[in-house]
Parts: C-alpha cells; structure tokens; sequence
C-alpha cells in the first residue's frame, strides 16, 4: 500500500542546535503510528514539522505524493486535513464548548452551521462531553478541556490526526478518560501519529513503533518488535526505565 | 497581484484616516464680520445669558456678548454692511486665530503695541484710557495718591500687557507674577495674595461698582505712570493689509467722544455684577447655569466618547498591522516594515506631545498653513480620537501579543489563514483583556478635554470658566464643575467594570437539566 505520509530526510535546526537529522518515515492510511523517547530527543518537533506549526531547516515531507515544504503548495488547505491535539489543549478561550467545535468547520471547510454543529455534537457525544457544550475552557477541568480537543480536531473530518503528548499535562485520574477516547477513535480506521510517553497504551493500539534519540530515529517496527523484542541498546534502557516507572 | 493591491488599499485607508483633516472644513461666507474678543474682560466684554441691552449672540454657544466693545463692533459690521458675528476666544487665541482667517477683527479692549503690529495692523482708537491701581478698601495702599506710595506693595497685572511692564516704573514694588485675566486678579486681591493691580480705568469702574470692598486709585499729573499713546489706546486689530481698513476707520471717526462716554457709561452699569443675596450658591449656581453646565457636560462626555471609541479602532487597527507576521516575499516584507516604521513616528509624535499642543497646532496651524477651516468640534473629535489611538494601539498590540502562543498555533492546526485566526480567536481575546485599559482612556479623555478650551470648545471647563466669569464666584463655580467630572468619571468606570463582567460569564458551569440524558461525564469536577 501506498503511504499516506511521507518524510525523506528531515532536519530541523534551532540556532545552532541540530533538533532532527536525517529523519526518514512512512505512515500508511489507516495506521496508528506512536513515537517515543525521552524528553528533548525532537519526537514533538517533529509532529509539529508534520503540520508545519515548525518549518523544517532541509528534506521533504510528502502528503499523498505531494511535497508539502513546496513554495506553492496550500498550507492551510493541508493543516485541515492533518488534525493536531495538543499537549496543553489550548481550546479558544473566547468560544464556548461547541463554538470550539464548530468554528473550524464553518471557517475552513465552509460548512453551513447546522452541518457543523451536527458533526460537534456526534463528537462531543463520543467524548462524553456533549453535556457541557454551553461551557467556557475556563470552567472545564483538564481532561475535560482534551477530550474537547479531540472532538474539536476529529469535526473537521481529518485524514491524519497528530496527538501531542496529550495526557502529560492531565492529573493521573484524568488519563485514562482521554485514552478512552482515543482508543475508540483508533479503532474507527483513522490514521492517527502520537507522540506519547503513556508506554502501556502505545503498545495497545499501534501498528508501527518510532523510537527517537537525540534527533534521530534510533529503532522501529512493530509494538511487538520494540516493547517485546528490541534490538537496540539504547531502546532497552529506556523501556526498561518507563516500565519500571510504571 | 491581487493581495499586494488589497494592501495598497488598505494602507491608503488607513493613511486617510489618520490624515484626512481636509475632509471636514467649511469656508465662511463672505457676508459675515467675526469678531474675536474674551467675553471676560468688563465692561469692555462680558457674557450673559440673554439678548438685553443690545447683546449679540455668541457663535457655537448659547450666550450673549455685550459690552463697549460688542457695541462698537455692532456699528462697524453696520458701516461694513456685514453680519456681524461674535466668536468668544481667550485673550492668547486672539492673534492666531486672526491671522489664521478664523476671525476677521479684534475688538477685545486690546492696545495697539509695536510688538503686535509686527503681527496684525490696528485701525485708528476707538477707546482712549489710563492706567489706575485697584486696591483693597482696608489696606494701606488706599490712601495712596502717587506710584512712591507702592513701595513694597505686591502688586501684578494681566500676563502679556503693557500693564505688567508700567510695574517696573515703581521704585520698590514685589512684582508677583501676571495673572491670565481681571477674574483671577480680583480673586487674589480679595483673598489677599496680593495687595493690588494695574489695569485701565474701565475695569477700575466695573470693579468698584460690583465689589464695594476694593478701591480704584487715579493718578494725577506726573504722579501716575508714564504711558506711551500707543498703550493707552484701544483700537481693532486686523490682518495685514486688510482693505476694509479704510471704511472702518472713516466709520470710527463718525462716532464722537460724548457718544463713547456714554456707550462705556452704559457698559459699565450694565455689566454683570456678583449678586449678594443669600441663596444657597449650589442652587444658585444650577438654577443660573445649569442648562449651560448640561450642554457642557454633553459635550464633554460626546468627544471623550466618540474620541474613545474611534481611537479605540485606530488602536485596533494600527496594533492589527503591527503584528502581521513577517514573512512572504521581498517586496512584502519590505513594505511592512515601512509602514511599521511609519505607524512608529504617528505612535511616538502623538504620545510624545501635549495634547493642548497638538490642538493647537492641529486647528489654528493648519487654519494658518493650509486655509483648512475646520469646525471647532471636528478639529476636537479629530485630536482626541487620534491621540487616544496612539495610546490605545501599543495598549491593543500588547493585548494581542499577550494571548498564549497555543491559541494561536490551534488556529493555524485547523487550517485557519493569519486573518481568520485573528478575527475569530485572537483579537476577542486580546479586546476582552484590554478592556480595563480602554476603561482607563475613556477617564482620561473625560478629564483630559478641558484642555481643548485652548480652541474654545464648550466643554464642561470651557463652561466652568464662562460661568466663573459671570458670576466672579470662582471657588464655587469650579467645586460644581469638579463634581460632575467626578460623577461622570464615577459612573463610566462602573458601568465599564459590569460589562467586563457580563463578557466574562459565571466561573462555574452547571451541565443543565435537561440534558441529562446525555451519558454522564466520567470524571466530575
């Protein structure tokens, strides 16, 4: 099968500081793709050169075959189709529960209101926040504020959705509320990338294991290859630290 | 191509707005005779709130102008076969506002010096006077019959006067600073700051007549001061080479001494004088003027608004362009930094001078340079709005700057272009959190429009000082217009903190009842 995601020999550099080198990926449509690593090994900078919150310094990223770094392409276009949740959820202060959930649709994808609002509702209804749509961020707890971030990324009907280390910020009662959530969505076929350190439920539900070390993709493969049998050194001490932990 | 063209427009737009002066100027018609004069200065001008004894109406403002010089003027704008038109202006706006065409003649008891004849030409005397001290009844100085008799007397004049200057021709004298007009000065004689002053003999008869406490002392022979004609003489000012100079001078001359002595005697006996009756002076002064501090407080409470709102949008759009990102192509970017640059030098000349300069500049220069003529309350909207805008946008940019980076980056992850995210997420969040600031603004501006008195707007001050310079009650006057400043600054702020917290909503939200058929959260909080 064709990848839907493509990256060839990505950099990243801030200042002087090489963040990613030579990254090379493929992700197929319908995969559940989780990228570990300790902190500061550049698994989040490289989800954000993914949806291009950060500009990669050199190399290509290809979307169904089509460069995305290239000068013509339309960024915004593709920032609709690639999902994003966030580690600190950063849901629109300003704009209640289902306004978070609908704005997207109605702004981008031009959806007409009750369409829009139709969709949020389905969504919200999954996530079990339907309850709260007339709510500010303000008023929600963290884990309610991430599960609306995950409707508010799956409305816009994504073809890719990137996660953040979307627990890490969430009291631990909260975790697994989350993870619930995106266990179901895992399920529905969508091509999801996680960055995460939640290393039990990685192994659950990916099909395909990143593990990145000081900017490079040290090992890969499938959960069993890297949580049952990994080859490298480096990657056995870090399992064995987080398994621990656990 | 397109969008580089949408930016010219926009910038075009926005360079309109902050210099569009032109747009709202009127030329005068030719038929009318404006006549500058204080409406201050008894029984030469005065103001009063009804059309007696032959007063003309004020231009812009409901009150009446008399005196032995709107009499005067009556029968020049006559001989002239011109409307005539009475434009109340303080004593330092007199020149400018002359030589700028918003007035065409000076009648306000004002003597023809040399230095001003550098300025503005002079017709021929319309009034002859001398020089007199006023002094309390109960002092020494009341027995004084020759200038040796004001050793170490504290005595002062009007500022800018020859008054001011005759002080030096006393031997010994403590010669305290100029005071801006007569109202002042009687005030400090009665409140003994100072032992007397120099003014003309008009004033010297209208102050004895409304004060039984103070004293007018004449000079006889050499005794008194020294006056060049020149001072002594009262005559018109005009603009260089005005050609109805001629026609005014020959009507002058038709009006004969007995005839100026009895216009001035009328003058001073119909001049307003301070009423003694008992009536509680609060009453008093709301009964009297209430409908004039009303119209003021309108009209304060109208330029600081609008001033707040528009230049609360100016802010807005200047802190909108200030925060564009830098990116795109050469030409682009360099465009962007010209016009930041450019919105850098309005920001820093507007924060960065008075705003009394600024009005200043803005109506008499502009008047002077340019022959804009604008109307008085423009020209104030106009200055208010445009400095309230150099404030409120570096205000509105750090509004902007300060929402949390992730909002921004949500924005752009759903697909959102740099304008969207700023309509929709940004700047809702950046108004809300700069509210208090804006809040803050509007009580400036309440307060700082009095300084637009410098272009005679009838704000609230304008107004306080008009009434003050009816009624003589200083004190009293200024504690009324105090307290409306106080109730209207009061009120705003508090009207201002409820809206900020209706925009803010209830801290906790309730899942409602009737949704309770949802399924229920896992967690509670």
């Amino acid at each position: 099968m064709t990848s839907l995601l493509e990256v060839n020999h990505l950099e990243k550099t801030f200042g002087t500081h090489k963040v990613l080198k030579d990254i090379n990926l493929q992700v197929k449509p319908g995969e559940v793709l989780s990228i570990i690593g300790s902190s500061g090994s550049g698994k989040s900078t490289l989800l954000r050169c993914i949806n291009l919150l950060e500009q990669p310094t050199s190399g290509a990223i290809n979307f169904h075959e089509q460069n995305i770094l290239a000068n013509n392409f339309n960024v915004t276009d593709y920032r609709a189709k690639v999902g994003m949740v966030f580690q600190s959820f950063n849901l629109f202060n300003n704009l209640d529960v289902l306004q978070n959930c609908t704005i997207g649709q109605t702004t981008v994808l031009h959806r007409d209101a009750a369409e829009a609002k139709k969709i949020a509702l389905e969504q919200l209804e999954t996530v079990g926040m339907a309850p709260y749509i007339n709510a500010k961020p303000a008023q929600l707890s963290g884990g309610q504020m991430q599960r609306v971030g995950i409707a508010r990324a799956v409305s816009m009907s994504p073809e890719v959705l990137l996660f953040d280390e979307p627990t890490s910020a969430l009291d631990p009662e909260m975790v697994d509320g989350v993870l619930d959530s995106m266990r179901a969505l895992a399920h529905t076929g969508l091509t999801m990338i996680l960055v995460t350190h939640e290393m039990a439920f990685a192994r659950d539900i990916s099909d395909h294991v990143v593990f990145m070390d000081q900017g490079v993709i040290a090992e890969e493969g499938t959960a069993e290859q890297i949580f049952e049998n990994p080859q490298e050194e480096r990657t056995k001490t870090f399992l064995k630290r987080y398994l621990n932990r656990v | 191509m397109k969008q580089h063209r949408n930016f010219w427009f926009f910038l075009g737009t926005l360079l309109l707005m902050i210099l569009a002066v032109p747009a709202a100027t009127s030329h005068a018609a030719s038929g009318t005779f404006k006549v500058g004069m204080e409406a201050g200065y008894p029984p030469f001008n005065w103001t009063q709130n009804d059309a007696s004894n032959g007063a003309v109406k004020i231009q812009g403002n409901s009150t009446y102008a008399n005196g032995y010089d709107v009499q005067m003027a009556k029968k020049v704008a006559k001989s002239l076969n011109k409307k005539l038109v009475i434009v109340k202006t303080e004593w330092d706006g007199l020149q400018p506002a002359l030589t700028s065409g918003k007035l065409d003649a000076i009648i306000a008891g004002m003597s023809p010096t040399a230095q001003r004849r550098k300025a503005i030409d002079f017709t021929d005397t319309y009034y002859h006077s001398k020089l007199v001290i006023i002094v309390r009844k109960n002092s020494k100085y009341a027995q004084a019959t020759s200038l040796k008799d004001f050793k170490n007397a504290k005595l002062t004049a009007q500022l800018n006067t020859y008054h001011y200057t005759a002080l030096n021709q006393i031997k010994g004298v403590i010669k305290e600073p100029a005071m801006k007009d007569f109202s002042a000065m009687r005030v400090a004689l009665e409140s003994g700051t100072i032992d007397g002053y120099v003014s003309e003999k008009p004033e010297g008869i209208s102050v004895t007549s409304a004060n039984p406490n103070v004293k007018m002392i004449e000079f006889k022979g050499t005794n008194g001061f020294k006056t060049n004609p020149e001072d002594t003489d009262l005559a018109i000012g005009l603009r260089k080479n005005d050609p109805d100079r001629v026609k005014i001078n020959a009507a002058l001359a038709k009006i004969s001494q007995s005839e100026r002595d009895k216009i001035m005697d009328n003058a001073v006996n119909e001049q307003p004088k301070t009423n003694g009756d008992s009536e509680n002076w609060f009453v008093a002064i709301l009964k009297q003027y209430g409908n004039m501090l009303l119209k003021g407080t309108g009209v304060t409470l109208l330029i600081s608004m609008v001033g707040t709102i528009v230049g609360f949008l100016i802010g807005l759009l200047v802190a909108i362009i200030r925060t564009i990102p830098v990116a795109g192509n050469r030409f682009r970017r360099g465009l962007l930094k010209v016009v930041d640059w450019l919105l850098s030098v309005y920001i820093e000349v507007f924060r960065g001078t008075p705003m009394i300069v600024q009005a200043a500049v803005l109506y008499y220069g502009a008047a002077q340079a340019f022959g804009w003529n604008m109307d008085r309350l423009v020209a104030a909207l106009l200055i208010v709005s445009i400095n309230t805008g150099a404030y409120l946008s570096e205000i509105m940019r750090g509004g902007i700057i300060s929402v949390n980076a992730g909002q921004f980056e949500a924005a752009h992850a759903l697909g959102m272009t740099h304008l969207q995210t700023m309509t929709k997420i940004i700047l809702p969040q950046a108004v809300r959190n700069s509210l208090p600031a804006v809040t803050n603004e509007f009580v400036i501006n309440i307060k700082d429009t009095s300084v637009l008195s410098i272009i005679s707007v009838s704000e609230l001050f304008f107004t306080g000082s008009t009434i003050a310079g009816q009624n003589f009650q200083f004190f009293h006057t200024y504690l009324v217009i105090c307290l409306i400043y106080l109730v209207l600054t009061f009120t705003i702020t508090r009207i201002l903190r409820l809206v900020e917290r209706r925009l803010d909503g209830p801290q906790n939200y309730n899942v409602m009842a009737n949704q309770n058929q949802v399924s229920a959260p896992t967690d509670n909080n």
